[in-house]
């Protein structure tokens, strides 16, 4: 085992999606998968080791497709790994995709319930928060209408503000801030580099300065493999370089 | 803590293979206690929109039933024999028998039409969130099962009020109940990971649900028929819990043993074979939706 001051630990960690012809293929593969295997195999993630340690913040860049948000939804326990070992210990923060995950028919307060209760609080304690978070969204007396009404930048402040407030172990950053405006972001910003003096933060982006700013280590990710793991000054330099020599391949989304 | 080695979950206590089996048969339970928060949000979320959203609220679910009940008194107040060939002790016997039926029916047609598209309706918290697909099932047969009680209690207002009459069989009602729920609710795990893959079991359960309604004994009795043909008819899985749920309410009296054996089978089977089906589908189901 690991030392106690790991949060995440990865493994030989591979995910493959099963590519199907089509739908009726995709039947097929559930009412016979135990005879025949109607899917062929495409290797979003393919062989990804590293360690985490509390209080840790790490980077991951990389290009599309690479393999980044695969391996970040596996960490959250949205997807399962086909192979290797995962170990995460501790309450995730996910905040990916922020405010797509909400109920467009129901209100602010009623996805605020539900969205806790995913990320697993309690009702006393999502109740005991809910002015508090309203607060920190700033959605005001929009939060009794349904999300259909919210702009865009309004869900993601909701979704933040839910996520801020899960006295979390674990943050997981997508590419997710960009829809706020630049005061929104700040505040996050701000609340992130306030998060990273207890917790442990993993954050993709493309901002090379926010990289720089937050992370002290850098995971850079390719072709569902990590090709280089340390300081973000170094990692950042060679993968700028890479993108300059290296030409955007056509076929790596293709199943192998 | 979350621990996946080659894509199953590791246990780590180290616990032999009756262990392992009970810890099997309680899982499904143990989830829906850990996630009861959620279940209940969800679950007041629904219900409130279903009776905040209109004006009348709660009223349309109490007309709707009575609205049937006062139909079918109408049209069957004729009839004195019920259709198990008892003498009917008012002339609203028979409406109270048929409409014990129907509960018990469109309890089982509500969660037959939305189980295959219950994953969709909800696929924007399954893709992006570690969302406990599996409660959805568990909670949209709850969300049935409050008009179901509705109802039920429509239907024992209308026999106080009109044959004077309640039996004390009436505590037993949650053993018709809960069985009846494990039942539905290892239907819709079925049919919700079939409905997430294919558009077919929606369009099977539209066809199969109203000639199913025929050959259920909703509108008449299995008594009527000879021995041989009645013990066929218990293999549609219907046919014993609409039987308990008359014995129960409007007879009054104690339902066959044989019969409740077999419909807590049925029901055991179908729970955990749902279960089963949905776990061993649901990763491919966020791939899916």
């Amino acid at each position: 085992m690991s030392s106690s001051d790991t949060v995440i630990r990865a493994r030989n960690l591979g995910k493959a999606y099963q590519l199907y012809a089509n739908r009726s293929e995709w039947s097929k593969q559930v009412l016979l998968g135990a005879f025949h295997t109607y899917y062929r195999s495409f290797w979003a993630l393919k062989d990804v080791t590293f360690e985490v340690k509390r209080g840790e913040s790490v980077a991951l860049i990389g290009r599309n497709g690479c393999g980044k948000s695969t391996l970040l939804q596996v960490i959250c326990g949205i997807l399962r790994p086909t192979r290797g070992e995962l170990w995460v210990k501790g309450r995730i923060a996910p905040v990916l995709a922020l405010g797509s995950t909400f109920d467009l028919e129901s209100t602010g307060r009623e996805n605020v319930m539900i969205g806790g209760a995913v990320l697993g609080m309690r009702r006393p304690e999502v109740l005991a928060k809910f002015d508090s978070i309203v607060d920190f969204a700033g959605v005001g007396e929009f939060i009794d209408q349904p999300i259909k009404h919210y702009s865009t930048g309004m869900r993601a402040r909701l979704a933040f503000a839910l996520c801020a407030h899960l006295e979390a172990d674990i943050l997981i950053v997508d590419e997710a801030l960009a829809v706020g405006d630049a005061a929104f972001q700040r505040k996050c910003m701000d609340w992130i580099e306030g998060f990273r003096e207890h917790g442990t933060l993993l954050f993709v982006s493309h901002a090379k300065a926010d990289v720089m700013r937050l992370c002290r280590r850098a995971i850079w990710i390719d072709d569902g493999r990590i090709r280089e793991d340390g300081k973000p000054v170094d990692v950042v330099r060679s993968y700028a370089r890479a993108m300059e020599t290296e030409p955007d391949d056509m076929k790596r989304f293709t199943a192998a | 803590m979350l621990h996946i080695v080659d894509g199953e979950v590791v246990v780590t206590e180290k616990r032999g293979a009756p262990t392992r089996l009970l810890r099997w048969f309680g899982e499904p339970m143990r989830s829906a206690w850990h996630h009861r928060d959620l279940i209940m949000a969800i679950l007041r979320r629904e219900l409130n929109e279903r009776f905040k959203g209109s004006m009348a609220g709660w009223v349309w679910a109490i007309v709707a039933p009575f609205l049937a009940l006062a139909t079918y008194t109408i049209a069957f107040s004729g009839v004195v024999k019920l259709p198990n060939q008892v003498e009917a002790a008012s002339q609203f016997d028979y409406a109270l028998f048929i409409f014990g039926g129907l509960i018990a029916y469109s309890f089982f047609s509500e969660m037959a039409f939305r189980g295959p598209s219950l994953l969709h309706e909800y696929a924007h918290f399954i893709k992006q969130t570690m969302f406990p697909a599996e409660m959805l099932p568990i909670i949209s047969t709850l969300r049935a099962t409050v008009y179901v009680l509705i109802g039920l209690v429509v239907m024992l207002a209308a026999q106080i009020a009109l044959t004077g009459t309640i039996h004390w069989t009436l505590v037993l009602l949650p053993l018709w109940l809960v069985p009846f729920l494990a039942f539905l609710i290892g239907m819709t795990w079925f049919l919700s990971a079939l409905g997430a893959f294919t558009r077919d079991a929606a369009y099977l359960m539209m066809t199969l649900a109203p000639i199913l309604m025929f050959a259920t004994p909703v509108f008449w009795s299995i008594d009527g028929f000879s021995p041989n043909v009645r013990l066929l008819m218990y293999l549609n899985p219907l046919t014993g819990f609409i039987e308990i749920i008359r014995h129960l309410t409007v007879l009054g009296t104690l339902p066959r043993l044989p019969v409740v054996a077999w419909t807590l089978l049925l029901s055991l089977v179908s729970f955990y074979f749902g279960f089963w089906f949905f776990r061993r589908q649901r990763d491919r189901i966020a791939d899916v939706i």
